[in-house]
């Protein structure tokens, strides 16, 4: 008996000191999913928060206040995404909110930000609508899902050439509307579509679907993946040896990474759509780069880049705001003009989106093992690799 | 003509393949449903567990998973052992109104195991990039003028030999030895079995050691040619009941024929139906082995075996 | 005084908002009714009929899709969902009647769970009419909490009454027959089958309002929200077994521990990602001490605090 008082004591003494946070600190929480399915890239986004966290505070915080941020997981589910943030607007009074990975909890996060008048900064959530109906209060610094792919297409028109497309996605949200949307693209740059097929997320065998993509010989194959299924992919094509003039990813899985170490050979020459690698030329990108390889070991997607940026683009809201009310935060986001390690970055309303920002995305490809931008040409790191040759000439 | 040979016959070949690895998840379920009536929907979780042994013994000692085989289905053996005794056994010993609480128990227990998993080894995806991850054997290699081409993956052909060879060491156990024909005999009637000196408690115990081992030699198989997080197990867990009630409960020839019968359905669904479709395929054959078919596809062995 | 006890409390719960409870508190709130509705939908075919379903995500799907479609597809208001699931539920329930319900033991459990999983895959890939995992996001009615909690509190209010006058009536004692032993309810010249239909059809519309809520309260679905294995079927089996099987009052319980509880471990500080395991182990105790739940054994509760009172 006595050492539950002793524990419930203790309980009540964390509770008690984690509720006394110094006066100048501006506390944020930050709902990511970090367990479950989606907790990888939660992950990455926690550890990219981190590291912007520090050099912000380390270079005098938002006007001499320090940033504090507080994560909590949301398993990925949308209804407790949603307890999270009405639990930051209501109980804890923050001003403006930000994060959250998956498409179905940031439309959750984004319709409660937008009824409680809340700005709300979206991260690496690529669905198409969640910009387009018309809230005033949700920002997007990531392109949405129909430009991830518009360097990849730019690449294709320029240099590829292809008549034939083979599409490949993940049933997901994420996988369907890129699917969707390059098929689109595809048609009006006069290819065909020759096949369309999706598949659950973690499939084991993808070797049947594959050997009717080789059966039809599409000049292309454009897989939308996200991380263990590209490698998968990648391995079994090699397996079957399905040749395609290019073998391309839409983002996610393919831009990781933990692809390349995970399909090892089979990843090379691989070109992936991806909103931002290391080499891109603006200021703070190859530092953060290092940075995070130096404290974590392992290298991060455009996912970190994404919320690296974003805390400063917050960072810079807070600094701009003439108060920290929420319409003034609003106000502030919605001044945005910066260039972050992501890019400049600036909240546009048009094509029927809004407060989105809009961006070139950039063309990957695994050259001896490692990703490097390829396109557009005035960014690219190495020269493309193309035409590539067939799996049976290959070592 | 010929492509389109190429296609079924490629299929067919995933097909096998990948049956005799769902046969070997089916396996440690079809025991421990067949002989306790336990649901085990922790079933995936332990092969998870499995898995991150096999990664672990590779990363740090390159151990090949194939090798791991020795290591890590005796140590789930233990979990497995451990769980029934302390927590399992326990739960069914109580009187409730419904008998389903076990149920909800291991659904606890995977949540643990889950969750451990992802503080200890973060949410990463993790594989072992075994050298001969993507060779295979090539029709063309010997036959230089095949007018199709047909692959045969390296690892994949290996797990599934290895598959075979386990299922039959086990059908050896079953059937021949006093332990096996002991865990039978509680399948089928546990008080009679009780009268006849059978220790059923043991039994019950070493039966979800056995179970668990074997998923853990099925994660083994499963790790070369797949990967590795900690959510991968409850697809794992639906796919191991799937092949449990389409063999038979218990049976382990049913099981055999069940996973085959399922790798292929699956396989040609994907390629003539979509992939996006398998899935349903698969519960949809479950569903009708269940309405016209209960007894699995044992029972269609055993009446046959009856006629003869 | 014990049988006006669901009017008082009915009371109480109505006048809650008047208290100017926050907004995060009233989302709980809201939350925990929800999971109560569909506690006790689950416990009239569970608890009192002894049918285990692990597949009640499909009827919570299909009433969320309703409304959803509904809004989508035909410009009305997502609330004609809670008329328009009715018919459709209901047809789904008596379609999956006929397949499910001549089964027994871990068949009957594994044939629904298959049966859910069917429905969520489907719902997939038929995208022409759910929109497949783009999902189906609509205008949420209003952005105050308490219409939403009233719509919900009325919906629970009758789903209690519903089940209570159920529970009592003659055909009360049958499902706890077929419960108790079906072939001796059959000796006994009930109709098993038409009963357990019964509990599964009124089960499966309740459900399917509940989804329907959870359309007009969310705003948004997809099929891996509403028709999820783990997080609709599996968490409506834990609100019943953890609060209580075959009680009025375990699945309100039951609601109160998987959702109030869980945010309140979530939300422990440094804690982190641990407070699953945490979640976890609480489950497992509390499912071998107290095996028919919170409610279902408060005897035997009563008397562990009593003997921890006596030792202090």
């Amino acid at each position: 008996m006595r050492r539950t008082a002793a524990l419930f004591l203790a309980l009540v003494l964390t509770l008690a000191w984690a509720g006394q946070v110094q006066a100048k600190d501006i506390v944020l929480g930050v709902p990511l999913p970090l367990t479950g399915a989606q907790a990888k890239f939660g992950e990455i986004i926690k550890k990219s928060y981190e590291i912007a966290q520090e050099e912000i505070n380390a270079k005098g915080g938002v006007k001499g206040d320090k940033l504090v941020l507080k994560f909590e997981d949301s398993q990925g589910k949308p209804e407790i995404a949603r307890s999270i943030v009405e639990k930051l607007i209501d109980v804890d009074k923050q001003p403006v909110i930000f994060a959250e990975y998956t498409s179905a909890c940031a439309k959750a996060v984004a319709a409660v930000a937008e009824e409680r008048k809340t700005p709300y900064l979206v991260v690496a959530s690529a669905a198409d609508e969640i910009t387009q109906q018309n809230y005033k209060y949700v920002f997007r610094l990531n392109p949405s899902n129909a430009y991830y792919a518009s360097g990849l297409l730019g690449f294709m028109a320029g240099v590829v050439k292809p008549k034939s497309i083979a599409i490949l996605y993940e049933s997901s949200d994420f996988g369907t509307s890129g699917a969707e949307e390059m098929a689109k693209s595809a048609e009006k740059a006069g290819m065909k579509v020759l096949l369309k097929e999706k598949y659950e997320k973690g499939a084991v065998d993808f070797k049947p679907i594959l050997s009717k993509v080789k059966a039809a010989r599409p000049d292309v194959i454009y897989m939308v993946s996200y991380v263990m299924d590209a490698a998968l992919l990648m391995r079994q094509i090699k397996e079957l040896r399905v040749d395609a003039g290019l073998f391309a990813g839409g983002a996610a899985g393919f831009a990781i990474p933990e692809f390349v170490d995970n399909a090892k050979d089979a990843a090379e020459y691989v070109v992936t759509a991806t909103l931002w690698s290391p080499q891109v030329p603006f200021a703070g990108a190859k530092e953060y780069f290092e940075t995070y390889k130096a404290k974590y070991g392992s290298e991060p997607s455009y996912h970190g880049a994404l919320a690296y940026s974003s805390l400063y683009v917050i960072a810079d809201a807070l600094s701009r705001a003439k108060s920290m009310k929420q319409d003034d935060i609003r106000d502030a986001l919605k001044a945005t003009d910066m260039t972050t390690a992501f890019g400049p970055v600036k909240f546009l309303d048009k094509d029927g989106y809004q407060n989105q920002n809009f961006m070139e995305t950039l063309v990957l490809q695994v050259i001896g093992g490692k990703h490097q931008t390829i396109w557009p040409e005035k960014y690219a790191s190495a020269k493309y690799v193309f035409p590539i040759p067939k799996w049976r000439d290959r070592k | 003509m010929w492509v389109q040979l190429e296609v079924f016959l490629q299929t067919l070949i995933s097909g096998v393949l990948l049956g005799g690895l769902y046969a070997l998840i089916g396996l440690g379920m079809t025991l421990i449903l067949g002989v306790m009536k336990i649901i085990n929907l922790t079933h995936g979780q332990l092969m998870m567990v499995a898995m991150y042994v096999a990664y672990w013994l590779f990363t740090l000692f390159h151990i090949d998973p194939y090798v791991s085989l020795l290591i890590a289905p005796p140590l789930l053996f233990l979990l497995g052992m451990f769980l029934q005794k302390t927590l399992i056994n326990p739960v069914l010993r109580v009187e409730s109104i419904l008998p389903h609480n076990q149920v909800i128990l291991t659904v606890g227990i995977g949540m643990v195991l889950q969750n451990m998993a992802t503080i200890f080894f973060t949410s990463d995806y993790k594989s072992t990039p075994v050298d001969y991850a993507t060779d295979a054997w090539y029709l063309s290699d010997y036959w230089k003028d095949a007018p199709f081409e047909l692959s045969l993956s390296y690892p994949w052909t290996v797990s599934f030999l290895l598959a075979v060879g386990i299922t039959t060491a086990l059908w050896f156990f079953l059937a021949k030895t006093d332990t096996g024909k002991s865990i039978r005999a509680t399948a089928q009637d546990r008080d009679a079995a009780a009268l006849m000196g059978v220790n059923v408690g043991l039994m019950r115990v070493i039966t979800f050691g056995l179970g668990s081992a074997l998923v853990a030699a099925a994660g083994c198989l499963f790790i070369p040619i797949y990967y590795l997080f900690p959510a991968l197990g409850s697809q794992f867990t639906l796919i191991a009941f799937v092949i449990t009630i389409l063999g038979g409960l218990g049976s382990t020839m049913g099981a055999i024929l069940g996973g085959l019968i399922l790798g292929i359905f699956e396989s040609m669904t994907a390629t003539y139906v979509g992939m996006g479709w398998a899935p349903v395929g698969r519960f949809a054959i479950f569903v009708a082995a269940l309405v016209f078919l209960p007894g699995g596809v044992a029972s269609l062995l055993k009446r046959k075996a009856v006629t003869k | 005084m014990k049988r006006s006890a669901p009017l008082i409390v009915l009371a109480g719960m109505a006048a809650l908002p008047f208290l100017g409870l926050s907004s995060y508190v009233m989302h709980l709130l809201i939350l925990v009714i929800m999971w109560s509705v569909s506690g006790m939908a689950w416990n009239l075919l569970g608890g009192y009929t002894g049918q285990v379903s692990f597949g009640h995500a499909a009827f919570f799907g299909l009433g969320a899709y309703c409304a959803g479609l509904a809004s989508f597809h035909l410009n009305i208001s997502a609330w004609y969902g809670f008329p328009l699931s009715i018919p459709f539920v209901a047809a789904t329930a008596l379609v999956m009647g006929l397949i499910v319900l001549r089964l027994r033991g871990p068949y009957f459990v594994l044939a629904t769970l298959a049966l859910g999983e069917i429905m969520r895959i489907t719902a997939e890939n038929l995208t022409d009419l759910t929109q497949g995992n783009l999902g189906i996001m609509i205008q949420r009615t209003w952005v105050e909490k308490t219409g939403y909690y009233y719509v919900i509190l009325a919906v629970a209010a009758l789903t209690f009454w519903v089940v209570k006058l159920l529970a009592e009536s003659r055909w009360g004692y049958y499902f706890v027959a077929i419960r108790e032993d079906q072939d001796a309810a059959e000796s006994l010249g009930i109709n098993t089958t038409l009963y357990k239909t019964v509990a599964l059809t009124v089960s499966a519309v309740i459900t399917g309002f509940s989804g329907a809520f959870y359309m007009n309260y969310m705003g948004y679905i997809d099929p891996q929200v509403v028709f999820s294995l783990g997080d609709i079927s599996i968490l409506t089996i834990m609100v019943v077994m953890v609060g209580g099987v075959a009680t009025y009052w375990g699945p309100v319980v039951g609601a109160v521990i998987m959702v109030l509880l869980a945010e309140v471990i979530r939300s422990l500080p440094y804690v982190g990602t641990a407070y699953q395991t945490l979640f976890g182990v609480l489950l497992i105790v509390i499912i071998i001490y107290l095996p028919n739940g919170l409610v279902g054994d408060r005897q035997t509760l009563a008397r562990l605090f009593k003997k921890k009172g006596a030792a202090v």
